[in-house]
């Protein structure tokens, strides 16, 4: 009976170990960094970046988008591109703005996809017009080969999903001539 | 010992039994007072008629809305209205989440974003969870 106990006690721990041990962590902007977006040709003028619609991650749920790691990810793509003179946190001639309207993800799964939609919009401060504006809708798929863990496969899919997003939107960005 | 077993047990009970959540977020700038025609697009895995409820939904809350399986309404509309649902299965199936982007009729760019999510313990007929993301969406 004491054994019986023992066993019971040590599987029950276990258990409550294991799905404590899956923490869920955030998507990092170093991850969603566009890495192969170049500009073709460069606005002459400065930009800042703002972000809406992303969500903090809680330790006990699901990987997320955070508008800080969104928008910071955003600059350093648009600086790797070129695309810009220069990125500003504020007061620039230029400012865009990302608002995360959608990132559908997957409750269960091994091969798990996640799909985002960003509505950008690019604004001239100096005369107020909006100079061009895009929705972009992206997915990606992290398989049981990239991460083991759910948790790390949700992030991977998450990281993918934003900065094949990125990636779009600087290529679209590359077609302005301003 | 029993104390250990105790706390043992109940972690995977805390862990499975997580609150209810909702929130909603509008883009900048985004004035949803404008819009008074909708369209309901279903997905095309729904085989339950979300698209359906979340229309007659918007009907109640004094909206004109017709839903279809055409990514794009006939006749032009103010809003574009599209969703994700979730399940899962504890003793009965029910929606664990729901999800629901209001888009520019015209641009197709998404204006404003709700979701909910319930687990079992609080769980919602799929006529509460659109009733409550849409309410807060429209809050």
């Amino acid at each position: 009976m004491r054994t019986a106990n023992r066993c019971l006690a040590l599987a029950s721990v276990i258990a409550g170990v294991t799905l404590t041990a899956g923490c869920a962590t955030p998507a990092s902007s170093v991850a969603m960094t566009a890495t192969s977006a170049t500009a073709v040709h460069q606005i002459g003028s400065d930009v800042s970046v703002a972000v809406s619609g992303g969500k903090e991650t809680a330790s006990m749920g699901a990987s997320q988008i955070s508008d800080q790691a969104f928008a910071q990810a955003l600059r350093d793509s648009i600086e790797k591109s070129g695309l810009f003179a220069k990125v500003s946190p504020s007061g620039a001639r230029y400012k865009l703005t990302g608002f995360i309207g959608k990132v559908d993800q997957p409750l269960i799964g091994f091969s798990l996809t996640v799909k985002m939609e960003v509505s950008y919009t690019l604004v001239d401060t100096q005369s107020g017009t909006t100079v061009w504006t895009k929705d972009i809708a992206t997915e990606y798929t992290a398989k049981t080969g990239e991460a083991f863990a759910a948790v790390k496969r949700l992030r991977l899919a998450n990281e993918g999903a934003a900065r094949e997003n990125i990636q779009q939107a600087i290529a679209a960005m590359t077609t302005l001539t301003l | 010992m029993e104390r250990v077993l105790r706390i043992g047990m109940l972690l995977p009970i805390l862990m499975l039994s997580a609150c209810a959540t909702n929130n909603a977020t509008r883009a900048p700038d985004a004035n949803l007072s404008k819009l008074k025609t909708f369209y309901v697009v279903r997905v095309p895995e729904d085989e339950r008629g979300i698209e359906k409820l979340i229309a007659a939904r918007l009907t109640a809350m004094g909206y004109q809305s017709a839903s279809g399986d055409a990514p794009k309404p006939a006749a032009p509309v103010d809003g574009i209205v599209t969703y994700q649902d979730r399940w899962m299965w504890d003793i009965t199936m029910y929606m664990i989440k729901l999800d629901i982007q209001i888009r520019d009729g015209t641009s197709g760019a998404i204006l404003a974003k709700g979701g909910v999510m319930r687990p079992s313990l609080q769980r919602k007929s799929p006529e509460g969870m659109v009733e409550e993301t849409l309410g807060v969406i429209f809050k």
